[in-house]
């Protein structure tokens, strides 16, 4: 996220009238007083899960609690995905065979001067499962969880009521697959399949067969959220791959920022060559 | 003992207040016919039939003559042409399924088209002073009930961004305000939401229009999002060149 948006986000955040929360909170009393009585549910909270379940809403930034400065550092401190013998030769061979001509490759050391491409400039929408640094927002309703991002990407639908996973002959594979959920233990647990192929961070792989099981539970003060990934998939692993990422919930009234992408805008394609160092 | 009873005649005054204002709201509820679902909550996914647009014409101010017009179509074209964000309103005119979901603090529509998810805060009344504002596709939005109508207040709808002309004719701009009603009807089947249009230097009266959405079946499914490559050469070329009858 731009610093520009999280200064814009932060200012907001301060000016919040505080006398507006504390009209809420003394309107909130005799609304849900009435609601009881009247036999249905206040306006606000008409699709607010029952007691139990942890309150995911609202908007949430992944952390590097670790201090180490990138993804790619982050994720070299999960544990490395313990791959089978004929999967750990399979990425051998696409290893040493390389990236595409002129793509950015994560595992290369670029020399100064070398240009690369860091995007194709489609303004795209990739997505992805995991977060990434840009803010996510979770809205939770009986029926449903959705993600979404602040940047372009699939939204996550991750469905709540009992519907059990498409056949996956049928299905057509997507960055953020298909997802069925349910609360366990005060987490909202979800398990996804229909995965795009590829990469997973510690060395692991998916593919549309892959079953991705997410456990998202909040810290006691509710202001941390831990995201566990488990990957399995006997073709790929030997044994589960697991890893997890935190987050920490946005400010009070944290808007949502709108990443806007000019595709028409040359500069969205160019190549990125650092200077050379003297 | 006292002390007692004088906490028993509170907690009893509390009681008889309550039941007091309970019974001014009760009898009119009484008397409403018992709806079979809930009419605040709109959340699930909603679809635009071919005949769930109601346009009436806009009355526009004479400085919107038909060269300002053509100014906004041709700006409109090449946010097609480049893949821009679609935002408000024409966001909600889809062809798949929009995604309405309530939470306590808000409501979210998420899209399956080229549009940034609209996020409808619940938990203060007023929308964003536009000086403190980035504006963005969709706006800020801030909701609240009227009754069984759901009531969306939207300004800092950039006027660069996305598609800007309206159904009924007009377009909005950086300043426009628009005001949404929701309502369920039809047994909870049926979304009608009209969309009411303000600023003075585009429309001579408020421009209302409506759009009754139908619910999409209990367990649909979501699709791969509708996406749009503007770097698509074939697409592009669809684009540069008039239709021809060969």
């Amino acid at each position: 996220m731009p610093a520009h948006a999280s200064l814009t986000n932060a200012t907001i955040a301060r000016r919040s009238p505080p006398a507006v929360r504390r009209f809420s909170r003394w309107l909130a009393i005799p609304i849900t007083v009435a609601a009881g009585a009247l036999g249905t549910v206040a306006p606000a909270s008409a699709a607010q899960p029952a007691g139990g379940i942890p309150d995911l809403t609202g908007a949430w930034v992944r952390i590097d609690a670790t201090g180490s400065g990138s993804f790619d550092n982050l994720a070299a401190g999960f544990p490395q995905a313990s791959l089978t013998p004929a999967y750990a030769e399979q990425r051998e061979r696409e290893k040493k065979a390389g990236p595409r001509t002129g793509a950015w490759d994560p595992n290369k050391k670029y020399q100064n001067g070398e240009a690369y491409v860091v995007t194709a400039g489609t303004c795209g929408f990739p997505g992805g499962i995991e977060p990434n640094s840009a803010a996510f927002h979770i809205v939770q309703d009986r029926d449903e969880v959705v993600i979404v991002r602040e940047n372009p990407g699939l939204g996550r639908n991750i469905y709540m009521d009992g519907r059990p996973h498409p056949d996956l002959k049928r299905f057509v594979p997507t960055a953020t697959g298909h997802s069925v959920g349910r609360y366990e233990g005060g987490a909202l647990v979800f398990e996804t399949v229909g995965l795009t192929p590829g990469g997973v961070p510690a060395g692991g792989y998916k593919t549309p067969e892959t079953v991705l099981v997410e456990r998202y539970s909040l810290s006691p003060d509710g202001n941390r959220l831990t995201m566990r990934y488990t990957f399995t998939d006997p073709k790929i692993y030997t044994k589960p791959h697991t890893f997890e990422i935190l987050a920490e919930r946005g400010l009070p009234r944290q808007l949502a920022f709108e990443w806007y992408c000019d595709a028409a805008d040359p500069k969205q394609s160019q190549g990125v060559a650092p200077p050379k160092q003297e | 003992m006292a002390f007692a009873l004088k906490n028993l005649v509170r907690a009893s005054l509390r009681a008889a207040t309550v039941a007091t204002a309970l019974s001014m709201v009760l009898p009119a509820q009484a008397a409403a016919p018992a709806a079979s679902f809930d009419p605040h909550n709109i959340s699930g996914f909603w679809e635009l039939p071919y005949d769930g647009r109601n346009i009436p014409q806009a009355n526009l101010q004479p400085s919107v003559t038909p060269a300002v017009i053509a100014e906004h179509r041709a700006k409109d074209a090449n946010s097609r042409r480049w893949c821009y964000f679609i935002g408000m309103p024409m966001a909600m005119d889809s062809p798949r399924p929009i995604d309405i979901r309530q939470s306590a603090h808000e409501v979210l529509v998420n899209f399956e088209t080229r549009a940034t998810p609209r996020h409808i805060y619940l938990d203060r009344k007023d929308n964003m002073l536009l000086d403190d504002y980035d504006f963005t596709s969709t706006g800020d939005s801030v909701g609240h009930w009227e009754g069984n109508t759901f009531v969306v207040t939207t300004v800092g709808i950039d006027g660069d961004k996305g598609l800007t002309l309206l159904p009924g004719g007009g377009f909005r701009t950086t300043d426009s305000k628009l005001t949404e009603r929701y309502r369920l009807a039809n047994n909870g089947n049926a979304l009608i939401v009209t969309f009411t249009w303000e600023d003075p230097k585009v429309f001579k009266t408020p421009h209302t229009y409506a759009y009754r959405y139908t619910r999409a079946p209990k367990f649909y499914e979501v699709q791969t999002t509708l996406d749009c490559d503007p770097l698509d050469k074939e697409r592009a070329e669809f684009f540069a060149n008039p239709p021809s009858a060969k």
